[in-house]
């Protein structure tokens, strides 16, 4: 599984659902922005970014033939590609079609689902589900582009698939916590985080409890974008206010390192200078600084980890939190793009076919449901070629509400993992 | 500045010889040392803003550090980048800041701003100067959605960049329509004209007989770019930061003489040009 890397493309179409005219299509292949990593399959492949007309036509005309008959149309295989449809407020029609390896249902429902918090999140709800006027729309999409190239393409974090934010641990967090609080109130806003490469370091109570999914697309819309001093965006938020605009202010403190504040009309971003940044965070420089290594690491440098581990992904799925990082051994095989794919792959495998239900997705919580005998606690897997002992094991481990997934190298035996993993769970709590 | 005290709203627009609330721009290369940046000492200051010969990137903490024997003062501006979608706002920032420019048109999402230190030599004193810009770059669809945008963008700037494109003819004579209705709202703010995609010359939609024209109209500075990527180090990947800079060192050098010069005639400083008073 997995292993192949990330050869394949993803192609995502939009439609007015009543209609059936399109209104924009991207591909993993073609719109992705120039300043992600070129993977061999990006640099200038002439396919069609697009697909034929004729293809999304039927594409469409088969959904919408389902539905008239009162049959809900939700997913297609062929012997490459995976299709699936879905319908948001029967206003807006996306599909997606992957023909990348490993691919599943799971990951392309809540890609879609994603996506469509995507153009809530730039566009609103109103303008995505009373179309007056669709030559309109479809500018006004245009601005939702570059965050969905960015879910269809290749990245560091995992928060499309896990639905949960992703996070590092920084090394001194509560003076970080204290500086946000207070700068937060003078700014006169509740919601303030600070973000390094997407990840989230530290934020305010009030914005942890953002809903699903802004509070995965915020901070990865942040680390999506080109390096920009500050930024005044208008955002929805999907979940929280879909309807009325407020404004997603960003001010890189550190290159990489920058302070995101949601809030209403105030406060102008004029009043956010560099004399007021200074006064409130001059003085946490080092404790700042410490932070800018953490995007990929994820882990405070000497955190101890066990040498056969390669990849690490952390769950805590009531909070809706996740530490994801494939660092550790940084210099052997596989690549960290495999190692990514292969983590990503294997989440989704425990997700739709070992483990109970995330909460959110079902109403009972995971706790409650892992407690009943029959569910797995744990399950492992060994990847890679079929010879025994050469293949890369893959551990998952649920107890109460965190899930742990581990990448280890082949030397590991196969009859430590569980002891390894129990391990490493109980390192990481106080982390998560 | 004499006429500064007329009614506004009886100027005759286009107003054939600028806004009369302007100086003069003042001639090219007399207030900033154009080839500075290519000398000895240039090279030494331009070494405070580049980092193993890739641009650095300031984060709002930091600034560039000189040794305490040269440390110069730091003038800093807001600058306003405005044009219609498509013409190479979000590009030109990128080129002048030294980072990627897109090679695909995302639309900008909102109001996003990018700070450029520029050492510049003064041609009377000799002295350096740090300029800081700061550019506020919007997408045209959030300027006509959110009406704080305009405003936000607008309030205390220093200087207006006008893009047109030299690809698409409707930007360029979209120009006098913007400067019009700005004459009147801003005064003593400098202007500035920026012609993009200038690479793409032989396709232009815009000969150089309308820009000589447009020149003579409105007396503002007109300047064009070519917002492509400059030449990469050895590793084939990463931006050079002094083939970068050596490539928009005419606009940042433009943009720092234009808005000293503005600043020295706000503070009375220097005498209003001749041609500016009517004797
Ligand atoms: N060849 C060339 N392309 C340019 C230039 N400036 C911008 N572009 C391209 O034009 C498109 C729109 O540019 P962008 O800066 O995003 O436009 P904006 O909407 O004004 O911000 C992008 O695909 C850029 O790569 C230029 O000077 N030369
Ligand atoms: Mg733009």
């Amino acid at each position: 599984m997995g292993e192949e890397g990330t050869e394949g493309t993803v192609h995502l179409l939009c439609l007015a659902a009543s209609s059936g005219v399109p209104l924009f299509c991207r591909s993993s292949r073609g719109g992705a922005p120039a300043r992600q990593q070129v993977g061999p399959w990006r640099s200038g492949s002439p396919k069609l970014e697009g697909l034929p007309f004729s293809v999304i036509g039927s594409l469409n005309g088969v959904h919408m033939f389902g539905q008239n008959l009162e049959v809900q149309l939700s997913s297609a295989r062929t012997e490459d590609t995976t299709v699936v449809w879905k319908s948001f407020h029967d206003s807006i029609t996306l599909i997606v079609l992957s023909s990348e390896a490993g691919t599943s249902e799971l990951r392309l429902e809540r890609l879609l689902q994603m996506v469509f918090g995507a153009m809530v999140l730039l566009v609103g709800l109103e303008e995505l589900t009373n179309i007056s006027n669709i030559e309109r729309l479809k500018k006004e999409l245009r601005a939702s582009y570059g965050l969905i190239d960015s879910l269809l393409g290749d990245s560091e974090l995992i928060g499309d698939l896990t639905q949960c934010v992703d996070c590092v641990v920084p090394p001194e967090g509560s003076l970080l916590q204290e500086a946000l609080s207070g700068f937060a109130e003078a700014a006169g806003t509740n919601f303030a985080s600070l973000v390094v490469s997407g990840r989230v370091v530290v934020a305010t109570e009030s914005w942890w409890r953002l809903g699903t999914p802004e509070a995965v697309l915020l901070p990865w819309l942040v680390g999506s974008l080109p390096p920009q001093a500050a930024r005044d965006y208008p955002v929805y938020l999907p979940h929280g206010s879909p309807t009325v605009p407020h404004r997603l202010l960003t001010l890189t403190l550190l290159p990489g390192l920058e302070l995101c504040l949601v809030c209403g009309p105030r406060p102008p971003l004029s009043q956010l200078d560099p004399q007021l940044l200074e006064r409130w965070w001059q003085p946490m420089l080092d404790p700042l600084r410490a932070c800018l290594p953490l995007g990929p690491r994820a882990l405070p440098a000497g955190f101890p980890l066990h040498t056969d581990i390669l990849g690490l992904l952390l769950l805590h799925l009531e909070l809706k939190r996740c530490l994801f990082t494939v660092e550790p051994s940084g210099d052997k095989d596989p690549s960290p793009e495999q190692r990514r794919c292969v983590l990503r792959s294997f989440y989704t495998l425990v997700t739709a076919v070992h483990f109970p239900p995330e909460p959110g997705q079902q109403e009972d919580k995971a706790e409650d449901a892992a407690q009943q005998p029959q569910v797995p606690k744990a399950c492992y897997l060994v990847s890679g070629t079929e010879e025994p002992g050469t293949g890369w094991r893959l551990v998952a481990l649920q107890s109460g509400p965190r899930r742990l997934l581990l990448l280890l190298s082949a030397q590991s035996p196969v009859h430590g993992l569980r002891g390894l993993a129990t391990r490493t769970l109980h390192a990481l709590t106080p982390l998560l | 500045m004499v006429r500064a005290g007329w009614p506004r709203d009886i100027l005759p627009s286009p107003c054939p010889i600028g806004c009369p609330a302007m100086a003069r721009p003042p001639a090219p290369g007399s207030v900033i040392a154009p080839d500075w940046h290519e000398s000895a000492e240039g090279k030494e200051y331009l070494a405070c803003i580049l980092r193993k010969n890739r641009r650095r990137v300031f984060g709002l903490l930091e600034r560039p550090v000189l040794p305490p024997a040269v440390a110069i003062d730091t003038a800093s501006y807001k600058i306003f980048v405005s044009g219609k979608s498509g013409v190479g706002k979000t590009a030109l920032v990128a080129k002048l800041a030294g980072l990627e420019v897109p090679v695909v048109h995302h639309e900008t999402i909102g109001i996003q701003t990018t700070v450029v230190f520029w050492p510049a030599k003064l041609q009377v004193s000799d002295r350096v100067v740090m300029f800081r810009f700061e550019f506020w770059d919007c997408g045209e669809s959030a300027l006509k959605k959110f009406d704080h945008m305009l405003p936000a963008c607008k309030e205390k700037t220093d200087a207006f960049l006008f893009l047109f494109s030299f690809t698409d003819r409707a930007s360029f004579e979209d120009l006098p329509g913007q400067l019009t209705r700005l004459a009147g709202e801003a005064p003593g703010v400098v202007r500035m004209v920026i012609g993009s995609k200038f690479d793409q010359y032989m396709h232009t939609d815009v000969p150089e007989r309308d820009i000589t024209a447009f020149r003579q109209a409105w007396e503002l500075p007109l300047l064009r770019v070519k917002s492509v990527p400059g030449r990469r180090l050895a590793d084939g990947r990463t931006l050079d930061g002094r083939a970068g800079l050596a490539d928009v060192a005419h606009v940042l050098n433009s943009l720092a003489e234009q808005l000293w010069h503005q600043d020295q005639v706000a503070a009375g400083l220097l005498p209003n040009p001749p041609e500016d008073t009517p004797s």
